[in-house]
């Protein structure tokens, strides 16, 4: 059936403006216990990342956030960003969100023990349910600059926790949505691994890409409802 | 929770194999990025026009045929062919929109809108084919995707009389939440009852967007909204479980198999996962699915609900066998369809040469059984087309006055003038001036 052919690369060239660039689309994947601080991160993404293409969005639980890769200035990445609910009662409802995710963000408070071994439970799902060779899973210990205030309220010891992420493949991270500590560090290193996962399985990537950068870009320049009435 | 056994379709021959093996996981579809904030310019009447060229004839074949061959070729597909046979037609025609006129020469927006012209075309056509409710009366010889949409619509609507009962507490809803919780979850699961209304998947989708955006509104006016899904996932069940919705996980399984999975992404992908989501939990509810404060209130309160559910259901006529509990709900009566025992690449097989045919007319070479369908021409279908439109914007009037009942009607009307009828748009606008 050789009559179909992809329609990805009949506009490549409308809008020259971004030839040059590729620009990227992941799904992440928010995981963690209630009051880990989840929302807080990405509102702390969200807040210090200045954007050039001005495309963030804040909902209430799913949000959209363009960054470049530092590594590669030339990518563009767009994340988009998937809260679920923390509740022990709605985790029933997780597969309907992490299902076709590029990454996941399982994120613990270095406060509370408790949340480290839920956050535990949410790896074992992902590796049995997802397959990891898909997905990015990104281990966060939040809340940090509680114990650089206080050191006797670390409860989760950062060794124990980067050696478990060792183990099990995982990126880590500590990090403060309070100072802004390890938060842009994280979404850049989630997105650099995506991107190198996704590169690596395409060897022709750019060239394949490029005609798609158009495709996912909407200029901000060119609302769709400027030009037509 | 996983509605249903789904397999993710293997790999056609089709469109899919020009693409690069990342580019469908990472949803990089070969649409603009659409800005969350303003849907995207859709017209319906423009495609009419657009239809109605004589350049566009050979689409208007395409399209005819397809239809003609949906119906005709088999009495009933599975759910999982009907996806990939419509999901399939879509690539192909939406690909010769870029060979022919007067698609040929439209710019990005105006073509997007032709291919959602398309869509709803095509499962306005099909829609009682294709939308499990429609299917009842086969329920014998029904297979499993769509047997299991109405099995699963009847869950839940049997867990939602035995639950009925419950507060939002049960459900661990923000204490802060006021009185207007019962207003505001009314309103939304009236958008969702709404889905019935429309046939195309884009506009059922709408009306699940704005279910959702009824109530991030009530969110934001409690300055909840940054507690993100913690504070809407219970919302939106404890909308869902007060609610009468017919059909509300058909509706949802019928967008995601029929709206085009490059326009079903970002912030609507995740409201469709989301209600996916909240009605598999309200299907699945048990007693220890809530937060129980008080057990012996519970209990009495719980057991009360039984008794009285006892007599409305002795007292209800068996009318609607789906509502009689004692149906069992496994798969159950002849063979379903051939394809379901079969391995999946035997069945992938059989399915890919049906493709075969189904596309196989030229556009100008009709075939026998397409000669009825021949006289009925272009006019059959702008003409439904042009139909579907006026109905719209006539909807559209009447669900914002249903949802903004306080609001004055002559600026509702001017409201969805502005925004060109687009509810969702709509829908911001009335609740930024209503609160
Ligand atoms: N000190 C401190 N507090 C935090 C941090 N991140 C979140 N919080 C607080 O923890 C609480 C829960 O945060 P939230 O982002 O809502 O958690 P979520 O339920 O995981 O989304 C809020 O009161 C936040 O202000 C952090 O890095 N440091
Ligand atoms: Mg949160």
């Amino acid at each position: 059936m050789g009559w179909v052919k992809s329609p990805i690369h009949k506009r490549a060239h409308q809008n020259k403006r971004y030839n040059t660039a590729t620009m990227l689309q992941f799904k992440l994947v928010l995981l963690g216990d209630s009051s880990v601080g989840k929302s807080s991160i990405v509102h702390r993404f969200v807040k210090d990342s200045f954007d050039e293409f001005r495309e963030s969005t804040i909902g209430a639980a799913f949000l959209s956030q363009t960054i470049k890769l530092e590594k590669h200035p030339d990518v563009t990445i767009k994340f988009e960003i998937w809260d679920t609910a923390g509740q022990e009662r709605y985790k029933s409802l997780a597969p309907m969100y992490y299902r076709n995710a590029n990454a996941a963000l399982i994120v613990y408070d270095v406060t509370q023990p408790g949340s480290l071994v839920k956050a535990q439970s949410w790896v074992e799902e992902l590796k049995n349910k997802v397959g990891d060779q898909d997905l990015v899973i990104c281990l966060a210990g939040n809340k940090v600059d509680i114990c650089d205030e206080d050191a006797t309220a670390r409860e989760v010891q950062r060794e124990d926790a980067q050696l478990y992420a060792q183990e099990q493949g995982l990126l880590f991270y500590e990090t403060s949505a309070k100072t802004g500590a390890g938060v842009s560090a994280i979404f850049q290193e989630i997105g650099e691994r995506v991107y190198q996962k996704k590169g690596m399985e395409v060897p022709s990537s750019t060239q394949a890409r490029k005609p798609l950068n158009v495709e996912l870009q909407r200029p901000s320049t060119n609302d769709s409802t400027s030009c037509c009435s | 929770m996983q509605m249903e056994d789904r397999q993710e379709s293997p790999k056609s021959q089709s469109a899919l194999v020009t693409e690069p093996a990342d580019i469908k996981k990472i949803k990089s579809e070969d649409f603009p990025s659409q800005n969350d904030d303003e849907e995207p310019f859709y017209d319906f009447q423009a495609f009419v026009k657009l239809m109605k060229d004589p350049r566009a004839d050979p689409i208007v074949r395409y399209t005819r045929s397809f239809l003609n061959n949906f119906v005709t070729k088999r009495e009933l597909w599975t759910s999982e062919e009907q996806r990939k046979l419509v999901n399939d037609f879509k690539v192909f025609v939406f690909d010769k929109l870029t060979l022919y006129e007067p698609f040929k020469s439209l710019d990005a927006a105006n073509l997007l809108n032709a291919k959602e012209g398309m869509e709803k075309l095509i499962m306005g056509k099909l829609y009682h084919k294709c939308f499990s409710p429609c299917l009842k009366s086969q329920l014998n010889v029904l297979d499993k995707g769509h047997k299991l949409d109405l099995d699963h619509d009847a869950m839940l609507a049997d867990k939602r009389e035995e639950f009925r009962f419950i507060d939002p507490q049960h459900l661990e809803i923000n204490d802060k939440i006021s009185s207007k919780l019962e207003t505001f979850t009314q309103l939304s699961a009236k958008e969702l009852g709404r889905m019935n209304g429309y046939k195309a998947p884009r506009d059922k989708m709408v009306c699940a967007l704005n279910a959702c955006r009824v109530i991030f509104g009530f969110l934001k006016h409690l300055k909840l909204e940054r507690d993100g899904a913690d504070a809407f996932i219970p919302l939106l069940i404890y909308a869902i479980l007060k609610s009468n919705v017919e059909s509300l996980i058909s509706n949802v399984n019928y967008i995601e198999r029929f709206r085009y999975p490059g326009f079903l992404r970002g912030e609507s992908s995740y409201y469709l996962s989301s209600l996916q989501g909240a009605a598999g939990f309200v299907a699945n509810m048990q007693v220890e699915s809530l937060h129980i404060g008080n057990q012996q209130d519970f209990e009495s309160k719980y057991h009360a609900n039984q008794d009285a559910l006892r007599k409305e259901r002795e007292s209800r006529q068996p009318s609607d066998p789906h509502k009689n509990a004692s149906i069992p709900r496994e798969p159950y009566g002849p063979s379903p369809s051939d394809y379901i025992l079969k391995p999946l690449d035997g069945a992938t097989n059989i399915v890919l040469s049906k493709f075969a045919e189904l596309f196989s007319p030229a556009p100008a070479s009709p075939q026998g059984h397409d000669a009825q369908e021949d006289v009925e021409g272009h006019d059959d279908i702008t003409r439904l087309a042009q139909e579907m439109e006026e109905k719209e914007h006539a909807r559209v009037l009447r669900e914002l006055h249903a949802m903004f009942p306080d609001m004055d009607q002559e600026l509702i009307r001017d409201i969805s003038i502005a925004k060109k009828y687009r509810i969702g748009a709509c829908v911001d606008v009335l609740l930024t001036l209503s609160s």
